[in-house]
């Protein structure tokens, strides 16, 4: 019988993804460990930390209160890292603090889409009085 | 090791294992269960490529209950569509590195979680208001219901409520993959969900929710419409026809 047939090759194909899965280490994201004391326990950060930096984010653009407890800059100026030139990675770069975790779990980070992603340097008006 | 993520790396090599071996040996029954009578229902396919399309309209648009029934059929496809679309969104914790295709229903996943609540709503208010419905419902029909209900609140509530660590999630469900077993996340929600999931792997080789398997081995719906091209005859019919004195 045809159906028997093909249980039969699921089960090898079963047992022979089990064997590749064995074979390896568990992948496991790098985290990068900023700089000094966060501003929450590193516990509660993992699970709530969007919804400070959006809570701020809201607060700052309706309600003009801009402090600086929960401020995306100050995320970025103690996590941001350098690589083995001495230049900033970028958050595209998958050793990123943000990065590094946010692509594990398939969530995608839109703050650097207008947020800069490195302690001021990349500031284009910045680069423009420097020259 | 803690006690919990021992407890539950157990569970979960268990109910894995239930379910596995469960459904397989369910399905091997369904393959060897003679159909003795040539049944299709009618108008029906004549070719095979026929009946493939058949049953592709069946499994994946549910034409026959479309036909039968519109309010069952909304909520029932409601429920079934985002099911599938909440387990693609599942995905991503049990590969490393994720699907690109994955990684773009992700957003789509999220609101899955909630049409596949009110499906669920809608058919458990059927059982409950139509009373003719009422009278053929049996315990195990709601207690299917409650349970993937609840599955389905409480992995939005780790969404848009409580959230959990979900990179300690993904590390543990990998570690059960690469037998290699990572600490399990505590957060009571996150354990409620998963402890709920694994009953549900359980019960399922037990329960009506065969039918997922078992609809394609439906005699009505799987058979070419052919009787007087081809005689229809089951593996132990013919061999009583062989050896019959006419």
């Amino acid at each position: 019988m045809n159906i028997l047939h093909l249980l039969k090759a699921f089960l090898i194909t079963g047992v022979m993804l089990m064997a590749t899965a064995v074979s390896a280490e568990v992948p496991l994201p790098e985290i990068q460990t900023g700089e000094g004391n966060c501003v929450e326990p590193t516990d509660i950060m993992r699970k709530d930390h969007m919804n400070f930096i959006y809570h701020q984010r809201d607060e700052t653009m309706y309600q003009g209160i801009r402090t600086s407890k929960y401020s995306l800059k100050q995320c970025v100026s103690c996590h941001a890292i350098k690589d083995d030139q001495g230049e900033y990675v970028r958050a595209n770069d998958p050793k990123y603090f943000c990065t590094s975790c946010h692509e594990y779990v398939a969530v995608k980070i839109d703050c650097f889409e207008c947020h800069a992603d490195t302690p001021r340097s990349t500031d284009k008006h910045e680069l423009r009085v420097n020259e | 090791m803690s006690f919990l993520t021992i407890l539950f790396a157990t569970l979960f090599y268990f109910a894995t294992a239930v379910l596995l071996f469960g459904v397989g040996y369910k399905i091997w029954q369904y393959a060897i269960t003679p159909a003795p009578l040539k049944i299709p229902t009618m108008p029906a396919p004549i070719t095979k490529l026929g009946v493939v399309l058949r049953m592709t309209e069946e499994v994946v648009l549910f034409k026959s209950l479309f036909k039968s029934n519109k309010w069952i059929w909304i909520f029932g496809w409601m429920f079934h569509f985002a099911l599938l679309l909440v387990l693609l969104r599942h995905l991503r914790y049990f590969q490393e590195p994720v699907w690109w295709w994955v990684d773009l229903i992700q957003p789509v996943g999220m609101y899955a979680g909630f049409v596949l609540v009110i499906g669920l709503l809608g058919l458990i208010t059927r059982r409950i208001v139509v009373a003719r419905v009422r009278y053929i419902t049996s315990p195990s029909d709601h207690l299917m219901l409650i349970l993937i209900i609840s599955i389905g609140l409480t992995g939005l509530a780790m969404r848009y409520i409580l959230r959990t660590d979900i990179v300690s999630v993904k590390a543990f469900m990998l570690g059960l993959l690469y037998l290699d077993v990572q600490p399990i996340p505590t957060d009571w929600l996150f354990l409620t969900h998963i402890t709920l999931v694994i009953s549900l792997l359980l019960v399922f080789p037990f329960s009506k929710l065969l039918h997922a398997p078992g609809i394609f081995f439906s005699p009505t719906r799987n058979q070419v419409d052919n009787p007087r091209e081809k005689r229809h005859i089951a593996k132990w019919a013919a061999k009583l026809d062989a050896t019959r004195k006419s």
